[in-house]
């Protein structure tokens, strides 16, 4: 009878499953979710503080008073929505609750908290911190913007040279560490890439959507409104706003979805002009199913295969937008990006494989991650697919 | 022996797929002599045409293998010859035509171009004016009208049947000994179908070719055959001169086959409603002067320069508890006629009353409660039903929507009773479209369109893609549950035979409009109109 208490869940629960059953898949998925990990847990995890101290009896927690608005507000993002999956409710309110609740707790963040807007990394090489009854330092003992100058060392620095300090993907030319530099990388890159295409994805869902299943003058409009968008050069549009507003890592998240759904809207489209003949969409219609069942359950999980490729391109589109920007110098400017670490290592004057690579490498990994989450995601919503591989039902 | 153009003994044709071996043609013996036709009969699946590509060798050469067999054609085992050898035999002694005439063409070249490429190929030595005389000369043999201006035409330019004839043309020019037709009029239209046949049977006459004709339609059998091979998985069941096979069939198999045919069903007289007093009584839909008309928009402001009007002034009532078949060529408007009455299709003008009710003009969510009382089923098995979802959610998800049943549980006994009602399995909730075959799926789509209780059911061709003995259940199928829910039917089709077996009334479209329309037994007994009685003569009988 397991049979039928499986196929009493929902749809979405339904594909969740199949999406989690193949083995790419499990790589992709753990590959996020350590991105994930780092990026909540950036500070505990790189930072040239001490987690906890103990001096002359008084227990402290130099970590936590340092931490920024951005830093509190994540984490208490990632417990919410750690809590509200938990909940047993229906998946649209845990979206609505889990928005809410990080909305929430911005607001607060940027309310309460205040930091001290100064942070001198080489205080806590002073005898104040270190010289307590004890302490617990962070798995890596450098902040990424920790630039170790005034230690005495070069600068620059190959993985595990020097004795001493240990630095497990060596330093950038000013002597920050790369592994560190990595890790608070993790943040942008991850959000940049999912917010901006999911921005993306969702306008051009939701347009493209009703101009296939309307069509005529809705499809005309529409499509002038796709080519309106196509023509704005997304980069220029960066440029004039950073000079206008300033260098805001959400701005361009933003600004790079609004521009880049056309792509999207296209595909949807063309998937959803074919399908609204099919005959099982015009019985939907004349069973008098809601609009919304129509689109989103008869129709767009039959054309989201070419969506689903372009999306985790997209991501990492995005990413590599972001990399260009702070080619150009424009990026976020004192916290360390992917594409920023990139861009250093292109313009360091000898060529230093440890600062090439590892940032790289993470870029690579983390689009070869979307994509494999992409293809089980398409695979486990055609069940022709899923029965071949074994996992019929 | 020496009559026999083709002989095919102990064939085995053996293909592989997903690393199963299929015993497509299983040891099939015939034989066609000089001049005469051989037909290939049987339901989908069954060999006939992978028998027929073994013959011209065109099957992929990793995917087939043949384990046995010859292939004598003029004494030379066609088995036994290489890739040049087989490629001089191919299109210059046996040439083959298939049964898509859209697809079979190719729509960059001109047809001329296309033809003389297929002549030059086989005859190096002719010259570019000769291959064209030549050329033009074929088409006219095919009838063509305006051969040597048709010369120049891309083949969107012609209409389905001229494709066709353009196929034959390519495949006589070459003049063969051997004319291999895969189903080579199902496709057509029946008018244009017997236009085709009778001018295969005539060129046959002309140039006393031989042909390997494939098809599923007895009545095409009867027409065309001299030798009949019905063939039933892989095997050939029964082989034998056609009349003797069509009248004493001594395969059960092809008894099976013949009594599935709709014009030797068995009627069910009985369950017939009493249509005299159908006239006092309103009828359950009323449609008056509809018009579907699409615009054709022409330039760059896209000015609408003329319609194309799918349906013209169509006036007709449906009388509650018939069924009322609609006949008409492709492209008549009967499929769109049927969309608008269900408000599929925004109709131009016109008014669509069930029971009084208008449809026309109304907005989706006023339509909403009008839905439970009209549905549809539709011709494709492939795409009736979607592929994505279970068959539970399918056939619950309108019933939902509709507030039919409590909670999902009761929803799901209903669906079960459903499936049950149409001859299925209530564990086929719990499976997808792909696991089903045809029949099944049309079984399911029928069960679909009942999840509202509605009283009228639109039927969209729902046999054409089946199998006569897949369709004959289908047809009892569909009278028992009208009998048991009282329902009305729209039954829009282009087989006669089927008319004839189903239908209390007989409405018939001929370009956008309704030619005529009566008791069933009248117009199909005394057409009145001359476009019905083209039709009815059109249609390939069994009776020789």
């Amino acid at each position: 009878m397991t049979e039928h208490a499986v196929s009493r869940e929902s749809f979405a629960a339904r594909i969740w499953r199949k999406t989690l059953d193949g083995a790419g898949v499990k790589v992709g998925l753990s590959w996020v979710a350590l991105l994930v990990f780092a990026a909540v847990f950036a500070p505990f995890l790189a930072n040239s503080m001490p987690l906890l101290m103990s001096k002359d009896g008084v227990i402290s927690a130099p970590v936590l008073q340092y931490l920024s608005v951005e830093d509190r507000w994540v984490l208490a993002t990632f417990f919410i929505a750690l809590a509200v999956y938990r909940l047993p409710v229906g998946s649209a309110k845990r979206i609505l609750l889990f928005l809410l609740g990080s909305a929430l707790a911005a607001v607060l963040a940027n309310l309460f908290v205040k930091p001290p807007v100064l942070v001198i990394y080489d205080d806590f090489r002073s005898p104040a911190y270190t010289e307590a009854d004890w302490r617990i330092m962070p798995p890596i003992p450098y902040a990424p913007t920790d630039y170790l100058r005034d230690l005495g060392s070069k600068g620059l620095e190959a993985p595990l040279a020097t004795e001493g300090h240990t630095h497990l993907m060596g330093t950038e030319e000013n002597g920050a560490d790369v592994l560190s530099r990595m890790i608070h990388a993790c943040r942008i890159s991850l959000s940049i890439g999912l917010i901006a295409s999911g921005i993306a994805l969702l306008i051009g869902v939701v347009v493209g959507g009703l101009m296939g299943y309307f069509s005529g003058i809705v499809d005309m409009l529409g499509m002038r409104l796709v080519e309106i968008f196509e023509d704005i050069p997304t980069l220029f549009l960066l440029l004039t706003f950073v000079a206008f507003f300033g260098r805001s890592l959400y701005m361009m998240m933003v600004i790079i979805g609004v521009t880049g759904w056309s792509g999207y809207a296209r595909y949807v489209r063309t998937e959803f002009l074919k399908l609204r003949k099919q005959d099982y969409v015009q019985a939907a219609v004349a069973g008098g199913l809601p609009l919304s069942s129509i689109l989103f359950r008869h129709m767009l999980p039959n054309g989201v295969a070419p969506l689903l490729v372009a999306v985790s391109f997209g991501v990492a589109g995005a990413i590599l937008s972001e990399a260009t920007l702070s080619f150009l110098g424009l990026g976020v400017v004192d916290a360390p990006s992917w594409g920023q670490m990139l861009d250093q290592a292109v313009k360091s004057s000898t060529f230093n494989w440890w600062m090439a690579v590892f940032p790289g490498g993470a870029i690579f990994m983390t689009v070869f991650a979307y994509n494999l989450i992409g293809e089980a995601f398409r695979d486990a919503i055609d069940p022709k697919l899923s029965s071949k591989a074994g996992v019929n039902r | 022996m020496s009559g026999q153009l083709l002989e095919v003994r102990n064939l085995r044709t053996y293909l592989q797929a997903d690393g199963r071996e299929v015993r497509a043609v299983d040891d099939v013996n015939f034989s066609i002599p000089k001049g005469d036709t051989f037909c290939l009969v049987g339901e989908s699946g069954s060999g006939k045409s992978v028998s027929a590509l073994s013959v011209i060798r065109l099957l992929p050469q990793d995917v087939a293998s043949h384990p046995s067999g010859e292939i004598l054609f003029n004494g030379c085992d066609l088995l036994k010859l290489d890739g040049p050898g087989i490629r001089a035999i191919r299109g210059s002694q046996i040439a083959m035509i298939f049964q898509e005439p859209m697809t079979s063409l190719n729509p960059v070249l001109t047809i001329g171009e296309q033809i003389t490429e297929a002549l030059q190929l086989h005859r190096p030595e002719m010259s570019d004016a000769e291959a064209e005389q030549r050329t033009i000369m074929a088409l006219e043999q095919v009838q063509m009208p305006q051969a040597s201006r048709r010369f120049r035409d891309y083949p969107h330019q012609l209409s389905g049947g001229q494709r066709q004839r353009v196929m034959i043309a390519m495949a006589l020019a070459c003049e063969p000994q051997l004319l291999i037709a895969d189903e080579p009029t199902t496709a057509l239209d029946v008018t244009v179908q017997a236009e085709i046949l009778r001018l295969m049977r005539k060129l046959q006459d002309d140039t006393g070719m031989s042909m390997l004709f494939i098809t599923h339609d007895f009545g095409v059998v009867a027409q065309m055959a001299q030798w009949v091979g019905v063939m039933q998985q892989g095997k050939m069941v029964e082989v034998g001169p056609c009349s003797e096979v069509l009248r004493k069939p001594r395969h059960s198999y092809t008894q099976q086959l013949l009594a599935a045919l709709p014009e030797n069903l068995v009627k069910p007289v009985s369950v017939r409603p009493h249509s005299q007093n159908a006239t006092d009584q309103t009828p359950l839909l009323q449609i008056r002067d509809l018009k579907v008309w699409f615009p054709i928009k022409k330039g760059l402001l896209r000015r609408t320069v003329d319609y194309v009007r799918a349906v013209d002034e169509v006036s007709l009532d449906i009388p509650q508890g018939q069924i009322v078949a609609l006949v008409g060529e492709s492209g008549c408007g009967k499929t769109t006629l049927g969309r608008a009455v269900l408000q599929l299709e925004p109709p131009t003008s016109g008014s669509i009353q069930i029971q009084g009710q208008e449809l026309t003009g109304l907005s989706a969510r006023e339509l909403r409660p009008l839905r439970r009382k009209m549905q549809i089923a539709f011709q494709d098995p492939q795409s009736s039903l979607n592929p994505r979802l279970l068959i539970e959610t399918t056939l619950t998800e309108p019933m939902k929507v509709h507030g039919i049943g409590a909670n999902h549980e009761q929803r799901i006994e209903l669906a079960g009773l459903l499936l049950e009602s149409v001859q299925l399995n209530r564990d086929f909730l719990w499976r997808y479209p792909h696991e089903f075959s045809g029949g099944q799926r049309q079984r399911i789509g029928l069960a679909r369109a009942l999840t509202l209780n509605p009283e009228f059911i639109v039927c969209d061709e729902i046999t054409s893609a089946l199998d006569v003995s897949v369709q004959a259940e289908i047809l009892q199928l569909l009278l028992s549950i009208r009998q048991q829910r009282n329902l009305t039917l729209l039954f829009i089709t282009h087989n006669i035979g089927v008319v004839e077996y189903l239908s209390d009334r007989t409405v018939v479209m001929y370009k956008g409009k309704i030619v005529e329309q009566g008791e069933t037994a009248q117009v199909c007994g005394q057409p009145q109109h001359p476009y019905t009685q083209k039709l009815l003569e059109a249609v390939p009988r069994l009776s020789l």
